[in-house]
């Protein structure tokens, strides 16, 4: 089942969400908790806490709402960078427009680092693992804005200026940017990211509310490691490798955590990478890297007044299981409405991210169910594998998405015009089979459903370059499901490490 | 064309490489072709026109395709023999295979001179050079080469492989020489095996009698004459090597002394790997034209399905061409498809290795069970004994699926991002966990320090990740 969140949001939405951040002492954190009937609150105060949380719970509760606002901000970047790109930017401004993607990657990849951090920080906390996140139509109010995929434009970099701004923000452009941010919203709420996190760190750091009997050390061997999971991803790696020695990026943040303190130094690390203010992080933060983009582009402007670094993708698209006989609704730009994919060829290639999308989702969840065993590896372990296939994912949606950012997403409308994009529908489920070689059959049933789809667009892609992926694809998978009864018939003969 | 009117000949291909093998007929020559229905699969070995040489009179007796083996029946390897062909030029560009009509009334000489010097290398003395001149001829028999040293015993030589000039016939005019490497043997100094103290190893089935060694072909190698029989290689513990030691030392037979620390005793063998040179001069009248080839023999091909991730061809296209590549030396498509290739190339070195043990993983609880850069780290920088990647993620089979998404992802037109984890030329001896693990990974260079792609592959793969406009929408755009 889906998280529902907004049920316990009371207590952390604040009103005038332009003011600076939350500031809210331990003290006042516990007084937060529902008092007895007939206690009156100040009108500064927050909502209090539900009564149905206590102390643990509610830590819980918000790192759900971080794995959820992680999460969301990692699909939308990726949409906006996936957008980058076509042949409408002139040759000259190519340069810059690819590191500005590069960089926008690079950010959607820390909030993956974000969202497996968080992951570690619940398993160190024994609380259940949260790759949910919220989906059409939106509803929870403390996301930083409305999920919405849309292309890259400068109205959709200020809600991510925005997002990731540090609470002091004011010297210029800050005003231009959030009222642009705002007005881009339909001047609905926004929040700051730095909001979630400032009580997240104060809610896990006091033991009157955590108490030290709820960290567990020994999950560590279950927590995602930077080894495992890295990738070689580090200083400069983002943003810095196309065009030689641009300004370094900070570390790629996987942190496994065996103690409170620990726990909260991640959490730190995770809100300073997003918003960053100190002299000394300046380079690095999301914040000032979006807000480079943005004065970069304002400068742009003034010499090519057409400029646009993105294709024409639509926004929100989304594909439905069937292509019904009544015409769809038509195209529109609201971050409001869902754009329905009805070309036949863009119909398939959107449900195969989707199903990919699916199977990483579930991976992830996998590998974080699964000891690492360090002392002998000699033979594969089943946790090597899960990950081997998640990051396998990653790759297979990085290149249907730019299949897909190419492709019309009606029949009638060429993507010059009108292009798909990556729909990253959530599943009707995230949860995964109890038993570990039902997780595997549960994996291997996506790759099959994904199979029937690549037997279709095998027929139906007339693209050379776009078959010859079809066939690699299949191929690979054909191949990945044998690694998969492998591992199956190990669990069977008992033979398997995990 | 007239042989009067030659202004200049070249030999090619300039330089040629052999493969060492012992049975009499080479492999027939064929293409290594990526099917079409399994882009990831191996490369089909599909049979392409062979020329075939009677040895006896040196000439071709017929050009077809034939089936292609790497060991006769008698599970001999079969040597790759490369033939080496004369062109000529009458002045411009124009350049031609010349023929037996091309060169009528010229008189064509050939000479080859190889040598094998890795003796040489390790001891320092000239009398160890081992050496083969076939001098001057101009017939049409197989000359075999033979490698002789000073140091060797009087009569006793190493056959270097042979050189034939192939006799021109009506079906096959052209003018070109053949090189036959040798059989692949170890040849050594002492029919017994001497320990490293001087001692005889005794024989486990024959006790009290001490033990042939079996490895050796012949003796060759005079012991009284030279040092290389016993000659110590030391590595004193935590000092440096020998100021002109290669990079990893004691690389060659050998075994160590207990009583001395660090050392490594050679057993006295060689073998019968070449390189060196083919020339050819064509006279006519009064003027000589002439031109040379090189040659080399190297060990066969056990994977001849498959391409290592750097070879000798991008060694030698940079240094051709450079470490550089220029905007305009490539179309968008043919940096996609070599960037394609070098990916291919990576899954294929993949399959050939076992990831789990190089990695540094325990073997059955058991650390450092092989020869890997997790202990050359240790031997060479003296690192801690850490594996290079996280134990768990080193499987082979994953390992293989996940470089094999790399290249479909590629496939898809998508282009290249992962320039930040390639490891980069000064890079190879950065020891950090974020150095150790850079691509290519867990591999070894000639250098001694970590693998990495050659400077131009590198720029390919950079240059075809510089791509924000797709082949597609520039062709729908013009």
């Amino acid at each position: 089942m889906r998280s529902r969140l907004s049920r316990h949001l009371q207590s952390i939405l604040r009103e005038d969400s332009t003011s600076p951040g939350l500031d809210i002492s331990a003290k006042m954190l516990k007084r937060g908790f529902a008092a007895p009937l007939g206690v009156a609150r100040a009108e500064t105060q927050p909502a209090p806490i539900s009564p149905e949380l206590n102390g643990h719970q509610y830590a819980v509760f918000l790192l759900h709402v971080a794995a959820g606002i992680e999460h969301a901000l990692m699909a939308q970047y990726l949409y906006a960078a996936y957008s980058i790109g076509g042949a409408q930017v002139p040759p000259d401004l190519r340069e810059m427009v690819e590191r500005w993607q590069e960089v926008i990657l690079g950010i959607a990849k820390e909030e993956m680092g974000h969202l497996i951090t968080v992951q570690n920080v619940l398993r160190l906390l024994s609380g259940p693992l949260n790759f949910d996140r919220e989906d059409y139509p939106f509803d929870a109010a403390f996301y930083p804005f409305d999920f919405t995929l849309e292309r890259l434009t400068l109205d959709s970099l200020c809600k991510y200026i925005y997002a990731e701004m540090p609470p002091d923000w004011t010297t210029p452009p800050a005003a231009e940017v959030k009222k642009r941010a705002i007005d881009a919203s339909r001047g609905g709420p926004l929040h700051a990211v730095h909001e979630l996190y400032d009580l997240m760190i104060k809610t896990i750091a006091d033991a009157s509310l955590v108490p030290d009997e709820y960290f567990r050390p020994e999950t560590v061997k279950q927590q995602a490691s930077w080894s495992e999971w890295g990738r070689g991803y580090a200083h400069g790696a983002r943003g810095s490798s196309l065009q030689g020695d641009r300004p370094k990026t900070p570390d790629l943040i996987i942190r496994a955590v065996s103690s409170r303190a620990e726990a909260v130094a991640a959490l730190k690390e995770i809100a300073v990478q997003g918003e960053a203010t100190t002299p000394e992080m300046d380079q690095l933060s999301h914040f000032k890297r979006f807000l480079d983009i943005y004065e970069e582009w304002q400068k742009t402007l003034k010499h090519h007044k057409r400029f646009d670094p993105a294709r024409p993708v639509v926004t929100n698209p989304i594909v439905e299981d069937s292509l019904g006989p009544e015409p769809p609704p038509k195209l529109s730009s609201s971050a409001a409405d869902r754009n329905v994919i009805t070309a036949p060829v863009t119909f398939y290639w959107a449900h195969l991210l989707n199903v990919r999308y699916r199977l990483l989702l579930s991976g992830l969840d996998h590998a974080l169910h699964l000891a690492g065993v360090l002392e002998d590896t000699s033979q594969p372990t089943a946790r090597g594998d899960v990950i081997t296939m998640v990051f396998s994912e990653m790759y297979k949606i990085r290149s249907i998405a730019s299949v897909l950012v190419q492709l019309p997403v009606r029949p009638d409308t060429p993507p010059e015009k009108a292009a798909a994009g990556p729909p990253f529908q959530m599943p009707y489920t995230l949860d995964i089979p109890q038993s570990e070689d039902d997780r595997w059959r549960w994996h291997r049933d996506m790759l099959v459903a994904s199979q029937h789809i690549l037997d279709v667009l095998a027929v139906m892609e007339s693209d050379e370059r776009r078959r010859g992926y079809v066939a690699a694809l299949r191929e690979s998978d054909a191949d990945f499901m044998a690694v998969i009864d492998r591992i199956i018939a190990r669990y069977a003969k008992q033979e398997v490490t995990v | 064309m007239k042989a009067s009117a030659l202004k200049e000949i070249r030999l090619l291909p300039p330089l040629a490489i052999s493969r060492l093998g012992s049975a009499a007929e080479p492999v027939n020559n064929y293409n290594l072709v990526i099917p079409d229905d399994q882009p990831l699969g191996y490369r089909d070995i599909v049979p392409a026109p062979t020329l075939v040489v009677d040895q006896a009179s040196g000439k071709i007796t017929k050009r077809e395709a034939l089936p292609v083996t790497f060991k006769d029946e008698q599970g001999r390897i079969r040597p790759v023999a490369p033939f080496l062909e004369l062109w000529g030029s009458t002045g411009g560009d124009e350049w031609v295979h010349l023929t037996e009509s091309d060169v009528k009334g010229a008189r064509i000489r050939w000479r080859v001179r190889v040598a094998n010097i890795k003796v040489f290398r390790r001891t320092g003395d000239p009398r160890d050079r081992v050496e083969a001149d076939s001098d001057w001829f101009h017939d049409h028999s197989r000359h075999e080469l033979r490698g002789n040293a000073h140091n060797f015993y009087a009569g006793k030589y190493i056959p270097l492989g042979h050189i034939q000039f192939i006799d021109p016939t009506r079906g096959f005019p052209e003018i070109r020489a053949r090189f036959t490497p040798a059989g692949g043997y170890v040849y050594g100094s002492n029919p017994f095996v001497q320990n490293a103290d001087g001692t005889y190893a005794v024989d486990p089935a024959f006790g009290g009698y001490i033990q042939h060694d079996l490895n050796i072909r012949d003796v060759v190698y005079d012991p009284a004459k030279g040092k290389w029989l016993g000659y110590d290689e030391i590595y004193p513990p935590n000092q440096p090597g020998p100021p002109d030691a290669t990079i990893p030392g004691q690389i060659f037979a050998g075994q160590a002394n207990a009583k001395i620390d660090g050392s490594w005793v050679s057993r006295g063998y060689l073998d019968d790997e070449c390189d060196g040179t083919v020339e050819v001069e064509l006279t006519i009248g009064t003027k000589t034209l002439s031109s040379f080839a090189r040659i080399g023999a190297g060990p066969p091909a056990f994977a001849p399905d498959s391409f290592p991730i750097r070879t000798v061809y991008d060694e030698l296209e940079q240094a051709l061409l450079g470490p550089e590549v220029g905007p305009d030396d490539y179309t968008i498509e043919e940096l996609q498809a070599e960037t394609e290739e070098i990916i291919r190339r990576a899954f294929e070195t993949i399959r050939l290795m076992n990831t789990t043990i190089m990695n540094g993983n325990a073997f059955q609880g058991k650390v450092d069970v092989a020869s890997t850069m997790v202990r050359q780290d240790r031997g060479d920088a003296e690192r801690a004994f850490e594996p290079i990647m996280a134990p768990t993620i080193v499987d082979n089979l994953a390992d293989r699926t996940l470089h094999q998404n790399i290249f479909a992802t590629l496939r898809s037109g998508a282009p290249p991002w992962f320039m930040s984890v390639l490891r980069r030329f000064d890079e190879i001896g950065d020891l950090t966990d974020l150095g150790r693990r850079k691509m290519p990974g867990l591999m070894r260079n000639a250098d001694g320090r970590y693998l990495c792609l050659t400077r131009r592959q590198r720029e390919k793969i950079r240059l075809a990740s510089q791509r924000l406009v797709s082949p597609q929408e520039e062709r729908r755009a013009k």
